[in-house]
């Protein structure tokens, strides 16, 4: 034979190969799921305390239960994990009641502690919680949130030490407790004057037990001065926190204003509780890892492929688990929108969160009208931020010369998809409890007239303006439109130019931009998430807006009890942002669901959350069913 | 022989060094960092995040003590993928993108190794122009409407083949298909060029003359040095194809390390950007080693020192 040798190599590199596919395939494979979603990209974490997206919340809020939970039909809060409670007639201590049944998936039950733990750990500095600020309503939590740089001489504090070596590192270190005497600088300052002073250069002079102690926060093997302490931070006592443990089943949360959308956010996942052990034992992120954790919700997690899907099992020890109806769901990450609807019509899914904006264009035109299909108003709103510090924006009358002069409908027509709705205010009409107040619509004379007030006469003169976006097409085409109209209306010039997401966060907070798009999906049913946004040196305010009046309009509302006078606070703070025109508003979402007419307690609501706990399967109905399931019905 | 080995394994760990470099001072020139987020934070969390991260030290120590950490094979957490290492990402997703490229890249070889012998053999036939026409659009077109096309074609029209996903062999015939395509035109006109040389030297000539037949000279002695070529495109193609295709792995939503390429780089996550790179540098080196190598064993003019 020829070269015996070689045909060998080659037949066991071919084996070899073989098994190895053979391996990658069939090597984890899962058996078929009851339930399976198109879940949009990668989750980044399953932690309740990191997390921000809408993927993530989708898992986390079937893996974990809060203190209260939201209804699918509404996303109004109802009893969860606490079974009832009690609001001080200020609306400012509430006082929950643990259910008994209450239990995490390995059996323990679940506890006041178990909560206590989890806020601090939220608002814990070194957590690195994108949501904490979700917490700060509660009494001190934002300043325990924001560290030292908020601490003043007489505050109580406590000191974390640096923890033990070896121990994994979500266990904190040992905790003092003591009065704050001083804060002092660096010991040596020699530094140039640019340069900021950091956090971990302070030195801080506390009382213990009548002794004073200097600490600074320094690594153990970091060179400290003589007669320093290293310790890990120095904190707010985290004791002054409206957040209390009466006893194992009751747990008291003070907040610093009467907030009424509190117990909505309590059935937020930030507030998900965590389990101490699990967390301390396994560290971060292990813990997190199918065969370490420990959940309390409605599911647990069995598997989790990176970039493939996440499985969730009904957990036994659930104390609704009777009203749990599928056994196990499969939620896919599927980056690509055109593979998740291929996905759908191939009936490999039973639901997908946002099919591509021209088929669903077409899809809506079909007659009969599909029975898998109900676009519905959402808590979402497209605007462009104006660089209000930079000119000619800094000027008012420029602001809204740009804003009268953008045809909304042309841009809902043309450019999107799903029948969005042309926007003149900022916070979306579907409110509740609120009536929101407009700018004044499309208007090409007013704004020719406004702009030549300014002294732009017929745009001459105007500088060139530039229109950021993050990479995408749908928001290119926007911008593109948008270009169209100022030139049209305003003989204005303008370019675009894309950034991809991260540098385009960058510009925005560093307001190296003149005009940018921006959405907002509201974080809960109350104006406020929309409006607190533009307060002076907001972190989301990203304009340089900045007005006092409009900042006391928005601390009254958050001091005032009374509902209506509240109300009456926030309209005039919208009419004031509408006047002033830091932002544009162009349309308000729609949410884009299509699911299978034989998934039931799936419901269209604001918020476009669909929690999996309140799904089930209707065996007697297909898809070419005409009897509508609950996503079909009208919205109220 | 053994020098040649050790020469190559000492110029492996430069030409990691390198890549480590200029990806390291790549990551950081760029605006943007794995704490971006949509919601500026306070400062003293970001101080932390920074410090937590090293990122609040000076550059050289910054690079020494990551470059220390890689030594050891340790890339850290994903910045971005939270819950995850870096080697547990790469070691989910490689023996998914090698299998698929294992299978197209053995669909690539069967169809191109024989299309190029075929066009060889029948020069100038019509056989030879259709295939190279064929092979000659297989490069052309791009592989997201060879993909496109496939699905409309194997998905809606005749439904054969799932839509997408992983988990049983049928998911993945139509991406190894559609992988394989390109790589499969590349081997065909290389194969027929290199048979096409072989064809018309002189050791060839004398098998003829010793009365083998016409299928015995071409595939006993023309085949074996018109592989060189082919095997030289091979290095680079296994490595390129082992670490994912962005494309295809996007389409047919493939949980492979292709995707992890463009993602890590576009949402700043440092350390695995850098643990794919030089995952990507290592194969890349290995395969042009095992190409080298092979030479010494095809071709007996070449000697390895």
């Amino acid at each position: 034979m020829l070269m015996p040798g070689r045909v060998w190599f080659l037949i066991v590199m071919l084996a070899g190969g073989f098994a190895a596919v053979g391996y990658a395939i069939y090597g984890g494979r899962l058996p078929p799921a009851d339930f399976t979603f198109v879940n949009e990209t990668e989750v980044a974490s399953i932690d309740p305390a990191l997390i921000t997206g809408q993927p993530e919340g989708r898992i986390v809020n079937a893996l974990f239960e809060g203190l209260t939970r939201l209804r699918a039909e509404d996303t109004k809060a109802e009893p969860g994990t606490a079974e009832k409670w009690e609001i001080s007639p200020d609306g400012r201590v509430y006082t929950f009641h643990l259910r008994k049944d209450a239990r995490w998936s390995n059996g323990d039950p679940v506890t006041a502690h178990d909560f206590a733990y989890s806020i601090r750990r939220l608002i814990d500095p070194l957590t690195f919680s994108r949501y904490s600020y979700q917490a700060w309503y509660i009494e001190n939590a934002k300043r325990y949130n924001l560290g030292s740089s908020t601490l003043q001489p007489g505050d109580a504090v406590e000191i974390e030490l640096n923890p033990p070596a070896g121990a994994t590192n979500t266990v904190r270190g040992e905790v003092l407790y003591g009065k704050l005497i001083r804060i002092d600088g660096p010991a040596i300052k020699e530094k140039a004057n640019d340069e900021k002073e950091t956090a971990r250069e302070r030195v801080f002079v506390v009382q213990i037990d009548g002794q004073e102690h200097r600490f600074q926060a320094a690594d153990e093997t970091q060179p400290v001065a003589n007669g320093v302490e290293r310790c890990r931070q120095v904190l707010l006592d985290f004791r002054q926190v409206g957040v209390r443990v009466i006893d194992d089943r009751t747990l008291e949360i003070r907040l610093t204003n009467p907030t009424p959308y509190f117990l909505e956010l309590l059935g937020f996942y930030p507030f998900a509780p965590v389990h101490r052990g699990c967390v301390e034992k396994f560290g971060k992120p292990a813990w997190t890892l199918p065969q370490n954790i420990i959940t309390n919700g409605a599911y647990r997690l069995v598997a989790r492929r990176i970039r493939d899907r996440v499985r969730l099992r009904r957990n036994e020890n659930y104390w609704d688990h009777d009203h749990v109806r599928l056994n196990v769901i499969d939620a896919l990450s599927v980056d690509n929108r055109t593979t998740a609807l291929n996905l759908y019509l191939t009936g490999m899914v039973d639901w997908v969160t946002v099919p591509p904006a021209e088929v669903l264009r077409e899809f809506l035109k079909t007659k009969p009208p599909r029975n898998d299909l109900n676009p519905a108003p959402q808590l979402t709103t497209y605007f462009f931020l104006l660089n209000t510090t930079r000119p000619p924006l800094n000027d008012k009358r420029v602001r809204q010369a740009l804003a009268l002069a953008l045809d909304r409908e042309e841009i809902t027509r043309v450019a999107t998809g799903a029948g969005e709705i042309p926007a003149l205010s900022l916070v979306p009409p579907s409110m509740p409890n609120y009536t929101q107040q407009p700018c004044r619509p499309f208007n090409p004379d007013a704004a020719r007239k406004l702009l030549a007030e300014a002294g732009f006469p017929d745009g001459r003169g105007f500088p060139k303006l530039e229109i950021l976006y993050n990479t995408d097409q749908a928001h290119q085409a926007i911008a593109e439109l948008v270009r169209k109209q100022w030139q049209r209306e305003l003989g204005i010039t303008a370019s675009l130019r894309n950034e991809e997401w991260g540098s385009f966060q960058d510009s925005q907070q560093q307001l190296n931009y003149l005009v940018a798009r921006r959405a907002w999906v509201g974080d809960y049913l109350d104006p406020n998430t929309y409006l607190d946004m533009y307060v002076t040196n907001g972190e989301n305010n990203n304009t340089g807006f900045s007005n006092r009046q409009y900042d006391k309009l928005i601390a009254d509302a958050a001091k005032e009890p009374d509902q209506t006078k509240r109300r009456q606070l926030l309209e005039s703070a919208e009419r004031m942002l509408m006047d002033e025109m830091p932002i544009i508003p162009v349309y308000y979402y729609v949410s884009r669901n299509m699911v299978r007419p034989r998934v039931r307690g799936f419901f269209n609501n604001l918020q476009d959350t669909h929690p999996l706990h309140a799904l089930w399967l209707d065996p007697n109905v297909d898809d070419r069913s005409p009897r509508p399931n609950e996503y079909m019905e009208p919205v109220k | 022989m053994s020098w040649f080995i050790a020469r190559r394994c000492l110029g492996l760990v430069l030409t990691l060094w390198c890549v480590f470099t200029v990806s390291f001072l790549l990551m950081r020139a760029v605006p943007g960092g794995p704490y971006s987020g949509e919601r500026k934070l306070p400062p003293e969390i970001e101080e932390n995040i920074k410090h937590r991260y090293k990122l609040d030290l000076p550059i050289y120590r910054q690079y020494l003590i990551e470059l220390g950490n890689v030594a050891h094979g340790d890339f850290g957490l994903s910045m971005r993928l939270l819950d995850f290492n870096v080697n547990q990402v790469i070691g989910q997703g490689l023996p998914i993108s090698a299998a698929l490229g294992i299978f197209a890249l053995s669909y690539a070889l069967v169809l191109g190794l024989s299309a190029g012998i075929v066009s060889a053999l029948y020069r100038g036939s019509w056989a030879d122009w259709l295939l190279m026409s064929l092979a000659t659009v297989g490069i052309a077109v791009p592989s997201f409407v060879i993909a496109g096309l496939a699905i409309l074609l194997f998905v809606f029209a005749i439904p054969v083949f799932p839509a997408a996903g992983w988990g049983t062999l049928r998911q993945l015939v139509l991406p190894a298909m559609c992988l394989g395509t390109l790589y499969a035109a590349e081997i065909a006109r290389i194969t027929r060029t290199g048979m096409l040389d072989a064809l018309s030297q002189d050791f060839v000539r004398t098998a003829r003359a010793k009365g083998l037949s016409h299928l015995a000279v071409a595939l006993r002695h023309a085949l074996p040095s018109a592989m060189l070529p082919v095997v030289s495109f091979l290095g680079p193609a296994v490595a390129g194809i082992l670490t994912g295709s962005v494309v295809i792995e996007r389409i047919f939503a493939i949980p492979g390390l292709g995707w992890h390429f463009v993602q890590a780089a576009l949402q700043r996550d440092y350390t695995l950007a850098m643990g794919l790179v030089l995952l990507y540098t290592l194969l890349l080196y290995v395969m042009n080693f095992l190409v080298d190598l092979s030479y010494g064993i095809l071709d007996p003019r070449v000697e390895l020192k």
